[in-house]
């Protein structure tokens, strides 16, 4: 009874809480343009979530940025990432933030679906970022 | 003589072939957008476009190169380079221009895209083992590990065979030939699904953990105990069904692995040096003067109170930014907890004062007898001191 009472107070707390997501899950599957992307990452699409990685400008430079890639390898060492292996994140218009060093946290709203430009797929993974720490 | 004959009369044919193709692509148009589009989906697609184009965009990617330098170009088309079937003489050509250039960022691509083509290079095989013997000893982990596997592909088991002190290396040669679909020895793979080992927070073990699970799971097809869906309850549930299955399919006598954890001990900060030109070194250190070299920190050094209190102390005073140049791929990353400090900085950029400590810290190791890290990291620093 008293955890019939408690569950739906837990579930409230729960609802604003990010999920967290690791790449273990999001880069678990061979990304192929054009694939119906695995249930488990669909499952994902507008939660609020927190990621772990590294960040990575999307063009070369030393400024703050807007926007930058999170990844999970920071040296290259198993090549170029793959669409599946990036989450493309966006700060609010007008924040910016220097390319913090080592593993950071992110949290925002994750959205999961190809996104195209010039008929190139270009991202699957976008977040609203929120907070980095 | 034969051979010469096909050559003389296909020439003349050859240089028609793009008019028999169709419209010629604009290469340097591609190049460009492989190199410098804002946006990385793009960059991506369009690298792949420039290496499927073989031989033919070569020269768009030279001539990029020598405009731009060639450490602007991307890892992106490097490696789209790399992994593309062509074996064109052209092709073969440029991989071992930038496998063999030093100062290269990513000559370890090159190293791979040479050691995938070693079976199907006809003549140039030879030349492709000889680069990879020259390389099978390379500082840089991911340039030794890739020449290693260019041997090993080649037909030399050896190759497989030799010391290895990088636990990253570990996995990562028989990984590269399990997706070649060569069979290696199974259990360094079987390890690195357990490794939970950091460094200064960057988790490397559960990186390659992540790498090995996708190429065993490729491999094991509907044998892999998840096949069917469902998820394992525990890390030691993972292992042992890893364990099995891959004991079944491959036949091999596998153990099963232990979860690698980090020693038991109070870091107080430390320095990870990351070069595809000299190699990689680590350093990690407590606050009382015990010293950890390797990603693994697998050596122990212990320096004495009296110099450990002065290396500190010029520690202390040292004030760095976040960023220090703009770091393409060769970085050194500087932390500790107090002052706290987290640093990161592109060849050429560290401050003298930074720098100099470092020489110290160099010092402080050769003075407790191991010379050789010392010189290691002497060197290592050259790359990333402010000229």
């Amino acid at each position: 009874m008293a955890l019939r009472l408690l569950l739906p107070a837990l579930l409230l707390l729960a609802a604003d809480d990010p999920l967290k997501v690791g790449f273990a899950k999001l880069a678990s599957f061979d990304y192929q343009e054009g694939m119906t992307l695995p249930k488990e990452v669909t499952d994902l699409d507008e939660k609020l979530v927190e990621i772990r990685g590294f960040m990575q400008r999307e063009v070369p430079g030393s400024e703050p940025v807007n926007s930058f890639l999170l990844i999970n390898d920071a040296c290259g060492c198993n090549g170029t990432p793959k669409l599946n292996e990036i989450v493309f994140c966006t700060l609010p218009d007008g924040v910016t933030t220097d390319i913090k060093p080592g593993v950071v946290t992110v949290s925002g709203k994750l959205y999961v679906g190809e996104e195209n430009e010039d008929d190139v797929v270009i991202m699957i993974y976008q977040l609203d970022a929120d907070t980095v720490k | 003589m034969h051979v010469l004959l096909v050559l003389a009369v296909a020439s003349p044919l050859l240089a028609l072939l793009p008019l028999i193709q169709g419209p010629v692509d604009d290469w340097p148009k591609e190049v460009e957008r492989a190199c410098a589009s804002p946006r990385y989906g793009l960059r991506l697609a369009a690298a792949r476009k420039v290496a499927n184009g073989g031989s033919a965009a070569v020269p768009a990617v030279v001539a990029w190169a020598d405009k731009n330098g060639r450490n602007a170009l991307p890892q992106t088309l490097v490696d789209a380079i790399a992994d593309a079937a062509t074996t064109e003489a052209p092709v073969l050509d440029l991989l071992t221009m930038w496998a063999a250039d030093r100062d290269f960022y990513w000559r370890a691509s090159a190293l791979r895209g040479l050691a995938l083509r070693v079976r199907t290079a006809g003549y140039r095989r030879v030349a492709i083992l000889k680069l990879c013997k020259a390389h099978a000893d390379d500082p840089a982990w991911l340039a030794r590990t890739h020449a290693r596997f260019g041997l090993a592909l080649g037909g030399d088991d050896g190759a497989m065979a030799l010391p290895e002190s990088d636990p990253r290396a570990r996995a990562r040669l028989p990984l590269l030939l399990l997706q070649q679909g060569k069979l290696p020895p199974l259990q360094p793979l079987l390890d690195a699904l357990g490794d939970e080992r950091t460094f200064q927070e960057t988790p490397w073990g559960q990186q390659a953990a992540i790498e090995t699970h996708k190429t065993l799971k490729a491999w094991l097809g509907d044998d892999h105990p998840l096949a069917k869906g469902g998820a394992f309850a525990d890390t030691a549930q993972a292992l042992a069904a890893m364990q099995a299955a891959c004991s079944k399919k491959s036949g091999q006598a596998l153990t099963l692995p232990q979860v690698a954890r980090d020693r038991d001990v109070t870091l107080a900060g430390g320095v990870e040096l990351l070069s595809c030109k000299n190699g990689d070194q680590f350093v990690q250190w407590t606050d009382d003067g015990r010293v950890f070299l390797g990603v693994d920190a697998a050596r122990e050094l212990t320096v004495p109170a009296a110099a450990w209190a002065e290396v500190s102390k010029d520690r202390t005073a040292l004030r760095l930014p976040n960023a220090m140049g703009a770091v393409v791929c060769d970085s050194i990353r500087l932390r500790w907890a107090a002052p706290q400090t987290h640093g990161k900085a592109a060849p050429a950029s560290l401050p003298a004062d930074a720098t100099n400590w470092l020489k110290r810290l160099a010092q402080a190791i050769e003075d407790t007898g191991d010379a050789k890290a010392a010189a290691d990291l002497r060197a290592g620093l050259e790359q990333f001191a402010s000229r």
